[in-house]
């Protein structure tokens, strides 16, 4: 019987260091090896940008415009492409299962004005705790109707999309942070 | 008193025998309360300490610390289950360690990598690896941890639309349990242990009951809570010599709150009815789950009626099969009317009954409690209804002075007896 406990306790150790660790090793070879997209940020509540130690991100392409709707909570293959700007938008969504450095899973949300909103899935972009709280003005300023000057670089690899870093102006978060300390 | 021949020297072995198992339940009890906080705090402090320098260290560094607890929490585990594995104290310090720093862990890895998903997927993961481990370790604590992310996890999920798919594994996942429940049961329904996991069972499998009935669009609310509490309550009372223990009081606290609610008219109002036809597999599954509950509670009654072992409030255990005439009621023009006079009735029946019972079983509080039921109908009335000021001052006082003369005459009989 304690043997039999020994071995069990063994597989579900395995497991709780197989989990995380397959996480890490699948975010690695996506940020290694995933083609680089950028997605404009778009305008979000400023009550909503910043909960803790995340912002929370909105992007541009996350809003489709297509005449056919697709069933709200379901999930859909996003097929992207490069705007002349250079920032990605949607092509086309897909209900079936598409596979290639193009493709991201997203959920489907409402849909109004002659577009299908989809969600995308990396809605959080994590902060240290010094950055967090200068981050969230930048954010919020750089983020509004009039000016938006907030976007994130994605990997995208085999369907797997990774948060990369999330830049205002040109230069990364941390970097803009430090070029233009909060007064 | 063995000297003065009160007790023989036997008796007096007995007594010390008793007592020395009674102070080392409550030892062990302490201990085990003692070890779970300590290891609590040792985590919290480790976290704290390193999370004052998080934001200097490199993404590798990161991970390892964030696997450096679980790694300890393991090598524990199996130190526990090879030597330590009598020990209650061991086992429930170490499982819960263990599932604290699996989700610190994962938790962790995720913020470093900018890993997405919602909560309900963390605790949900979280779960998975939580279930084997208190069945591994026996971890009572653990096992009330569990409990309680399940009802996390159902309400998590169904925060923002009710209609999400993938509710139904809740009852997966409390599926899961049961059996670890069941141990506990069989070995006695008194205790900590017994009472802590109740609590938790029941307030889990209730906001499942409310999430999974929604889902179902089967507007058929009252049947399923009635149903659910009743099975509590008979889960409780049934088959017991014991006195009243956790699992019956809950049954019978929701079984009153539950009659109380539908006296009123608005929980009996249905919405737009979505034919069953098309409505989806999973919400097929949700119905069905929702029609378990009461069946599984009348059939319990009856197979206790069958055995002779009627030990219930037979108005407690008829709440479904009221529910269910009510809810036939409601379908109708004036349907809510209805359902209401004939939960009105109900609950004064309830009352009256369980009254009746706690005087039979010569006890104040459960006589009160019966007392308290009309009472709060009194209340619920009071508030709801067109009488005029003198009708309802004249039932308040009415009830006062029931409760004061079922006191008195309560007291006046014991102290004669």
């Amino acid at each position: 019987m304690s043997a039999l406990r020994l071995a069990f306790f063994s597989l579900v150790a395995l497991a709780e260091i197989a989990l995380p660790a397959h996480s890490i090793f699948m975010r690695t070879q996506t940020l290694a090896k995933g083609r680089v997209w950028k997605l404009k940020a778009a305008p979000i509540d400023p009550v909503d940008a910043l909960r803790g130690r995340y912002v929370t991100l909105a992007f541009a392409a996350e809003t489709v415009p297509q005449s056919e709707t697709l069933p709200r909570q379901s999930e859909a293959y996003a097929i992207l492409k490069e705007a002349p700007d250079g920032f990605a938008v949607v092509d086309r969504l897909s209900p079936t299962p598409v596979s290639g450095d193009n493709v991201i899973k997203v959920t489907v949300n409402g849909y109004w004005t002659g577009a299908q909103r989809v969600d995308f899935p990396f809605s959080r972009f994590w902060l240290d705790e010094k950055t967090a709280p200068a981050a969230e003005g930048v954010y919020a300023t750089n983020s509004r109707r009039e000016k938006q000057n907030a976007y994130a670089t994605i990997r995208v690899r085999d369907g797997d999309a990774a948060l990369e870093q999330l830049y205002i102006g040109d230069l990364p978060l941390a970097e803009y942070l430090r070029q233009n300390p909060a007064p | 008193m063995v000297a003065a021949g009160v007790i023989t020297p036997d008796v007096a072995a007995a007594i010390e025998r008793h007592y020395a198992a009674v102070d080392s339940s409550r030892k062990g009890f302490g201990f085990v309360i003692l070890a779970a906080i300590g290891s609590a705090l040792i985590g919290a402090g480790i976290i704290l300490l390193v999370a004052h320098n998080w934001d200097d260290l490199s993404r590798p560094l990161r991970c390892a610390i964030a696997f450096l607890p679980l790694v300890v929490s393991i090598c524990l585990g199996l130190f526990v289950l090879r030597r330590r594995v009598e020990s209650a104290a061991w086992r429930e310090g170490v499982s819960l360690f263990n599932i604290a720093a699996f989700a610190a862990a994962l938790s962790l890895v995720s913020q470093t990598y900018q890993i997405q998903g919602s909560f309900a997927d963390f605790i949900g993961v979280c779960l998975l690896v939580a279930l084997p481990v208190v069945y591994l370790f026996g971890a009572n604590l653990a096992a009330v941890v569990y409990i309680i992310g399940c009802g996390l996890w159902i309400l998590t999920m169904s925060s923002w639309s009710f209609d999400h798919p993938g509710q139904t594994f809740f009852w997966l996942f409390f599926a899961a349990i049961i059996p670890f429940y069941f141990g506990v049961y069989r070995k006695g329904r008194r205790g900590w242990t017994f009472g802590a996991l109740s609590v938790a069972l029941v307030a889990s499998g209730m906001a499942g009951v409310a999430v999974t009935e929604s889902f179902s669009h089967l507007q058929i609310g009252p049947v399923v809570f009635g149903g659910s509490f009743a099975l509590v309550y008979l889960c409780g009372i049934c088959r017991t010599n014991e006195s009243i223990n956790t699992l019956t009081v809950l049954g019978a606290l929701g079984i009153v709150a539950t009659a109380l609610i539908l006296t009123f008219k608005d929980p009996w109002r249905l919405r737009d009815i979505t034919p069953w036809v098309s409505l989806g597999t999973e919400q097929h599954i949700a119905g069905a789950v929702c029609i378990l509950f009461p069946v599984a509670a009348i059939g319990l009654a009856v197979w206790a009626i069958w055995s002779g072992q009627i030990e219930y409030s037979i108005a407690a255990a008829c709440l479904p099969a009221v529910a269910f005439v009510g809810r036939a009621f409601a379908g109708s023009s004036q349907g809510a009317l209805m359902a209401s006079v004939l939960f009105n009735t109900y609950a004064l029946v309830l009352g009256v009954e369980l009254l009746i019972r706690g005087i039979r079983a010569d006890s104040v509080t459960r006589a009160n409690f019966g007392l308290l039921v009309v009472a709060l109908l009194a209340c619920c009335r009071f508030f709801d209804s067109d009488m005029s000021f003198v009708s309802r001052g004249v039932g308040f006082i009415a009830v006062g002075a029931a409760f004061l003369v079922a006191n008195i005459l309560f007291f006046k009989n014991r102290a004669s007896a």
